[in-house]
């Protein structure tokens, strides 16, 4: 059969690449093809998921921060300092973690979706208009964020001011000076090339970028018993090749972008001012429990005992 | 295009007063919507600029009016004669030859206004069923989508009221169930 | 499938069906071609509903309310009569102060249509009056409205912008120097046409005349400051100006010039939604058209027939240009930036084009199909504006399409025009 499979970025992008990965196994392991459709292509990311939903898609990668309006606990991920920094860790914990792998299924299997993979693109990097180690540095700089009040909430703990700004007009509000400051995953401030506008990188340490694959449930459990195995072979496989491509990603995209220009600087927290930080995440915290309820609050602690298993 | 007739219903009794005055409410959305959008949109500028945070929901009312706007203003158009067409062939033929194309075109719109209005109430359905939300305002979407399936409706009876008002009358031809299909013979505009 | 539901749209489209059927009927088969029946068509709803969503859209309702504002009040009228005592007396002069009053107008507004609207019920009974032809006088204002498109702010850059991620502010300096451009070879041609047709000048404008014009006119010329300044300035997103644009239309005909009362403000508000919606609903079918056509993978199949893929950086621009100019003759602009900025992104990023230099090639390659027949939205406002029949509104837009095409063939091989962008 022909399976048709969405993601949410552009090419050579890490979920492009994921997909790729995983259309390389299902087509050489199977008769089946799958046909990749890339951001824009079947609308943004709201509309895929619904086609996702209404099975016209099979498959679909959807961040679980967009997910937010459909399965509000998967906001977890925007929770800053939840999880750790250093990737060898992060990657630990994405493949024992109680709360992703047993947890997050039943989420989404409530919504009609089989999730097959969360996996992490790439450590959240802010820019802004000047260097920043402290929350008194943020103050009164104004800092994009999506539409989202736990995104808000922490750049407001942090001490700075959120503005929610369309993704296509956060280069030109940066270079005009109506917003301060953004945070992306370093791979997308390179290609944006939001570093020409907001040349000061800080590595706050306070969160990764983390998307999801999944499959249309209904399709899915109406597969044989060996097509589901093979799609979950495939997930890992793809899963350990997106994993290596995002090994040195950052630092590669970081040479780049210090070669392209000599203004940017790069500032990485120390342990100390990270503290500072971290204890006004706790605040963040809160505003999720209260979006989510007794739900959330359960993910939220199972997501801390996995950590600290990881640890 | 800048008259100020009001719309009279050609619809008898109840049914024309019901109409005549549903003409109204779209009138009243579609410019209370649009001066509710520049007002936003600045509030959202000023907010940033002097108080230095921008409105989180800003963006979702904004929303929420283009979907009003473009869903009251298809029944409106509808009603005045002013969708879009492609009349360079259309406008050759003689009248009686006009009269009945638009009796064929109007009965067709008709009938696909009508289905995509079934189309919207099933998506309607769905997207209550799935529960997605507004995360600023925290509303349920499907709210917003409402005024989908009753645009198209009423825009699919504005079409069938143009058809049956084209072969009620004699001689002129109607674009719509009020206006009838001419253009100004006297150059200057005013 | 691709040439099934090409000939439904074109068969409907002649019949006289409005435009939104053709699309509707087109894209429906198509959903009823891939899923065999009816089942899967809520996505059309979807995506019609999602072909509206885009937060920069409300910069086109907000730029037809301004300029409807500033029509129906005095500030179109000064800034119009001042341009015709600094230039009334030329050659063609009228004419040429048409062609201006649109550049000066386009500063304000970002849509070709607004412009159409504001400019031509102001200008065109003089046009006629001073003794230019109808359909001369048609074209130039439907044609001249194009400069409004270029020059910024501009409705295409925004979208553009926003689909190709190319910074909209830069985009907007690099359309100053076509949009000039244009009004050159307008201007010059305005003045081979008074000349052949021996239309007789205005009366000569003494300096106290044009003092006392510049100075009534001085409020309304202030809204290119506002705008750019408060874009450049970091006040505002190019998005939000045409909000701003509305603001100070109001404070200007309300306050300073009293000509406007509440009741007009309902009608004119009213009217704005009206042309709004007629347009909105096209571009929500349109992209829903548009998906079911990406999922049956159509436009990769025809780019890769015509083999984008092994052409150089020219013959990619030139089927870029090509394609949208074709495009806007049978669709509306705004749907037609939407559906295929996306597809030939891959070929622009693979030859390393500048994405500025191909959005301003876009912007004006729109802009000119908006103007031509068969379908140019232009037209259709036109025929709505003035009330004149459709064959009377296009006889005379070829000289001006050809003197267009030769801009975008300049812009083409000569980016050097946009001689303001940051290159
Ligand atoms: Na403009
Ligand atoms: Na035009």
């Amino acid at each position: 059969d022909t399976w048709r499979y969405a993601h949410e970025e552009y090419e050579g992008d890490v979920q492009d690449v994921y997909a790729h990965k995983f259309k390389e196994y299902i087509e050489r392991e199977s008769d089946h093809t799958l046909q990749i459709y890339r951001f824009g292509e079947l609308g943004e990311s709201d509309d895929i998921m619904e086609q996702a939903q209404a099975g016209i898609l099979q498959f679909v990668n959807q961040s679980p921060g967009f997910t937010g309006a459909l399965i509000p606990e998967a906001q977890i991920f925007f929770i800053p300092y939840l999880m750790p920094t250093n990737m060898d860790t992060v990657v630990e914990f994405f493949r024992t973690s109680k709360a992703i792998n047993e947890r997050f299924p039943q989420l989404y299997a409530e919504k009609g979706l089989e999730l097959l993979k969360m996996y992490p693109e790439g450590e959240m990097v802010v820019t802004a208009d000047e260097p920043v180690t402290s929350p008194s540095d943020f103050a009164g700089k104004k800092i994009r964020v999506m539409t989202n009040p736990l995104l808000s909430s922490t750049y407001k703990a942090f001490g700075a001011t959120p503005v929610p700004l369309p993704w296509g007009e956060v280069y030109g509000a940066l270079q005009t000076n109506m917003i301060q400051g953004q945070e992306n995953p370093i791979f997308w401030i390179e290609s944006g090339g939001l570093y020409e506008v907001s040349p000061n990188l800080i590595f706050t340490g306070h969160g990764w970028f983390t998307t999801a694959s999944m499959a249309n449930k209904q399709f899915y459990d109406a597969l044989p018993k060996q097509d589901q195995q093979m799609i979950q072979r495939a997930s890992e496989y793809a899963f350990n090749e997106t994993l290596k491509h995002i090994d040195g990603l950052a630092d590669r995209s970081l040479k780049k972008i210090q070669a392209a220009d000599s203004d940017v600087t790069v500032t990485h927290l120390s342990e100390a001012q990270i503290d500072v930080f971290k204890e006004r995440a706790e605040l963040v915290e809160k505003t999720f429990t209260e979006m989510t309820g007794s739900s959330g609050k359960e993910l939220l602690m199972q997501f801390k005992s996995d950590l600290a298993a990881t640890e | 295009m800048t008259s100020r007739q009001h719309y009279t219903s050609s619809l008898p009794g109840p049914l024309g007063w019901l109409d005549t005055t549903l003409s109204k409410v779209e009138a009243l959305v579609l410019s209370a919507s649009v001066l509710l959008m520049a007002l936003n949109t600045c509030s959202n500028v000023v907010a940033r600029f002097v108080f230095g945070e921008g409105l989180f929901v800003s963006g979702e009312i904004n929303r929420i009016l283009i979907i009003l706007i473009t869903f009251a203003g298809i029944g409106y158009a509808a009603r005045h004669g002013r969708h879009i067409r492609m009349s360079a062939f259309y406008d050759l033929l003689p009248t009686t030859s006009r009269k009945v194309a638009m009796i064929l075109i109007a009965v067709m719109t008709a009938a696909i206004m009508f289905f995509l209005s079934y189309l919207s109430v099933h998506y309607v359905v769905t997207t209550f069923e799935r529960g997605r939300i507004l995360p600023a305002l925290n509303i349920p979407i499907w709210w917003i989508y409402i005024w989908v399936p009753v645009g198209f409706a009423i825009t699919g009876i504005q079409y069938l009221l143009t058809a049956s008002r084209n072969m009620q009358s004699k001689q002129d031809v109607f674009l719509s169930s009020c206006v009838t299909d001419s253009y100004d013979n006297d150059t200057p505009q005013p | 499938m691709a040439l099934t539901l090409i000939v439904i749209m074109i068969v409907l489209l002649l019949l006289g069906f409005p435009m939104m059927i053709p699309l509707t009927a087109a894209a429906l088969t198509g959903f009823y071609m891939m899923f065999d029946g009816i089942g899967q068509m809520d996505t059309f709803i979807q995506q019609v509903i999602a072909g509206i969503r885009p937060a920069s859209l409300i910069a086109v309702p907000m730029f037809i309310l301004a300029a409807d504002i500033m029509t129906r009040g005095q500030s179109a009228s000064r800034i119009i009569d001042m341009v015709m005592t600094y230039i009334g007396h030329l050659r063609g002069g009228l004419a040429i102060s048409t062609a201006t009053s649109c550049t000066l107008f386009g500063a304000v507004s970002g849509s070709t249509q607004a412009t159409v609207v504001a400019v031509g019920s102001t200008l065109r009974p003089k046009l006629l009056k001073a003794g230019y032809s109808d359909p001369f006088s048609l074209a130039l204002i439907i044609n001249a409205s194009d400069i409004a498109f270029l020059i910024p702010p501009s409705i295409g850059m925004i979208i553009y912008g926003v689909i190709s991620e190319t910074s909209i502010a830069e985009l907007f300096l690099a359309g100053i120097g076509p949009g000039l451009l244009i009004l050159a070879l307008f201007s010059l041609y305005c003045l081979i046409y008074a000349t052949i047709n021996k239309v007789p000048t205005e009366e000569k404008s003494s300096w106290l005349e044009r003092w006392q014009a510049t100075k009534r006119a001085i409020w309304p010329l202030f809204f290119p400051v506002i705008v750019i300044g408060g874009i450049y300035g970091g006040v505002f997103s190019p998005t939000e100006a045409a909000a701003v644009c509305v603001f100070y239309a109001l404070i200007l005909e309300f306050l300073v010039f009293r000509s406007l009362s509440y009741r007009d403000l309902h009608e004119i508000a009213k009217t704005t939604g009206l042309v709004t919606a007629v347009v909105f609903i096209l571009v929500g079918i349109g992209n829903g058209f548009s998906w079911i056509i990406s999922f049956a993978q159509v436009p990769q199949a025809v780019l890769d027939a015509i083999g984008i893929n092994d052409m150089g950086p020219t013959a990619v621009l030139a089927t870029i240009s090509i394609a949208f100019f074709i495009a806007c003759m049978f669709v509306d602009p705004i749907v037609v930036i939407l559906v295929l900025t996306p597809i030939f992104a891959p070929a622009v990023a693979a030859t390393g084009l500048d994405p500025v230099h191909v959005g301003i090639i876009i912007t004006l390659q729109v802009a000119i199909g908006s103007a031509t027949p068969p379908f140019g939205c232009d037209i259709f406002t036109a025929i709505a504006v003035f009330k004149r029949p459709y064959w009377e509104v296009i006889r005379g837009t070829a000289p001006f399409i050809a003197m267009l095409l030769l801009a975008s063939l300049t812009l083409i091989f000569f980016p050097q025009v946009m001689i303001f962008s940051y290159i």
